[in-house]
């Protein structure tokens, strides 16, 4: 499912009616398939253009369309991972998987949830599925908040820094099971980050914003053959030109 | 000086004795019998001793008076309550999910939020006579505006991040708040329940002594028109034993609740 942001302006309301304006002339394609990382240093509206993606925010101009139709609301269409953990903290990690499943296909429950088993085996979680969310660790949290989204056949998935509260190990291996989720549903890819390597190492297309306001700086191609390996030189070499020529701001 | 005032802490934090909540009773009981039965500074009318409140108690018991004032009195608490939380669970999550809704009723509400409940007791009267039906009433006044205030409270508090979720899941408003606000709501109401309950109790007790002819109110009034105020101290304390029992019942519902 390809997306297109056209022309988007996106300001908030600030104290005594000055308009603070996070986002300007946003256009962009994010075509079928594409894995996507916008990239920029932190309050230049990358979180703002991946919530109005989403539908959870409406642009003050512009419009955003997915699958040829003009994003309004929220859908089960583009399922958000949020950088917070966002797993219903009443639900085992089973209930949790199916949540989207019950919403979108009802009726079916012994099928949503052999599914969801299949899932959750295939990412060596199956012993933790009558296990609250407040008794896994950061990185399970978020592999469940994954497959939740996965299983729901989102087509497209909207990231938020989703791996930035791990230690560097475990962004590592879920930056590694991404890539492997992603190859296997084709779903289409937006992941917001402000850390080039992770940028470098997954992406099909880097978006680099700047900030005040939020504009595209750049759009880099990554033309580097998967599995990419972080010592190899030409990931180096990217990575290096990106941080030279990105003002992180801070 | 410091390091005394640590000593000191430690001595007062650091033990293990199960006893120590039961000290002071033993204690006050004590003082209590020496004051009445023991030195028999007051007449047992005035201030009734231990042991007079004790043969009150077992006459109550035998012929089962405390037994049936106290079922009639939990029963209308009962009545009460629920009546009171089917009106205020849901109101409050719809005035706590839907602002409009909530400026059309907030002045509504806080006005009549601080109407203490016996004041409407003239008035469940005239509506409703003498008995169990103006009891009810007059809790219901007392326990539906905690219970709709915590609710909505616990609505607004709701983690956005999760109202998210679920809408980007696929979920519609009805099923945003049937499986995400109002899961995460409940803490809040069984506050708003604890507190309801208390009051409850407190209407109850004021209802039966003005418009009702059974309960523990009535039991406590009876007896002392009858200059038995022994019994009347038997009633107090059961309930007392009644507060004490739901508050024991809530602290452990809301233990359970790990989220």
């Amino acid at each position: 499912m390809s997306i297109e942001v056209k022309n988007i302006y996106k300001s908030f309301e600030g104290k005594k009616s000055d308009k603070l304006s996070v986002l300007e002339d946003i256009n962009l394609t994010i075509n079928d398939g594409e894995l996507i990382c916008l990239l920029g240093p932190s309050g230049c509206g990358k979180t703002t253009l991946l919530r109005l993606i989403a539908g959870l925010d409406q642009p003050t101009s512009g419009e955003i369309v997915a699958n040829g139709e003009v994003v309004e609301k929220p859908s089960g269409d583009r399922a958000v991972i949020f950088q917070q953990y966002s797993l219903f903290p009443w639900l085992t990690v089973l209930q949790n998987v199916t949540f989207g499943l019950e919403m979108t296909n009802p009726g079916n429950k012994e099928e949503n949830i052999a599914a969801a088993e299949r899932y959750l085996k295939s990412v060596g979680l199956i012993e933790f599925k009558d296990s609250y969310p407040h008794e896994l660790s950061g990185g399970m949290k978020q592999r469940v908040a994954i497959i939740r989204s996965l299983l729901n056949h989102s087509p497209i998935l909207l990231m938020d820094e989703p791996f930035s509260a791990l230690d560097m190990q475990n962004r590592h291996k879920l930056q590694e099971q991404l890539i492997g989720v992603w190859k296997r549903f084709e779903n289409t890819i937006v992941f917001v980050t402000h850390d080039v390597d992770e940028a470098v190492y997954l992406a099909d297309k880097i978006v680099i914003l700047d900030k005040n306001p939020g504009k595209i700086a750049n759009i880099v191609e990554v033309n580097i053959e998967r599995p990419r390996k972080r010592d190899s030189e030409e990931f180096i070499a990217l990575q290096d030109s990106i941080v030279e020529n990105l003002d992180m701001g801070d | 000086m410091y390091k005394n005032f640590n000593l000191s802490g430690e001595m007062f934090n650091n033990y293990n004795n199960k006893f120590v909540p039961i000290i002071l009773p033993i204690i006050l009981i004590f003082i209590w019998y020496l004051l009445t039965n023991g030195l028999g500074l007051f007449s047992s009318y005035i201030l009734p001793g231990p042991i007079d409140v004790v043969k009150s108690a077992v006459v109550v018991i035998q012929n089962g008076k405390l037994l049936t004032n106290t079922v009639d009195t939990l029963l209308k608490v009962f009545a009460g309550l629920i009546l009171a939380s089917v009106v205020a669970i849901p109101l409050g999550i719809l005035l706590g999910w839907y602002k409009a809704l909530e400026d059309l009723c907030t002045f509504v509400i806080s006005i009549l939020r601080p109407i203490p409940p016996v004041a409407w007791i003239p008035f469940s009267i005239l509506w409703f006579g003498i008995g169990t039906v103006p009891a009810v009433f007059i809790i219901f006044m007392g326990c539906v505006f905690p219970i709709l205030v915590y609710t909505i409270d616990g609505v607004k508090r709701t983690d956005k991040v999760l109202v998210e979720s679920a809408q980007t899941l696929g979920a519609k408003d009805w099923n945003v708040l049937k499986r995400v606000v109002l899961p995460s709501t409940v803490p809040y109401i069984v506050s708003g329940l604890k507190v309801g309950i208390g009051i409850a109790l407190m209407c109850t007790i004021s209802a039966e002594m003005i418009g009702s002819s059974s309960g523990l109110g009535y039991m406590i009034l009876t007896a002392t028109n009858l200059f038995d105020t022994g019994t009347t101290v038997v009633g107090m304390l059961v309930i007392g034993l009644i507060g004490l029992v739901f508050d024991f019942i809530f602290t452990r519902i809301q233990n359970r609740i790990f989220w």
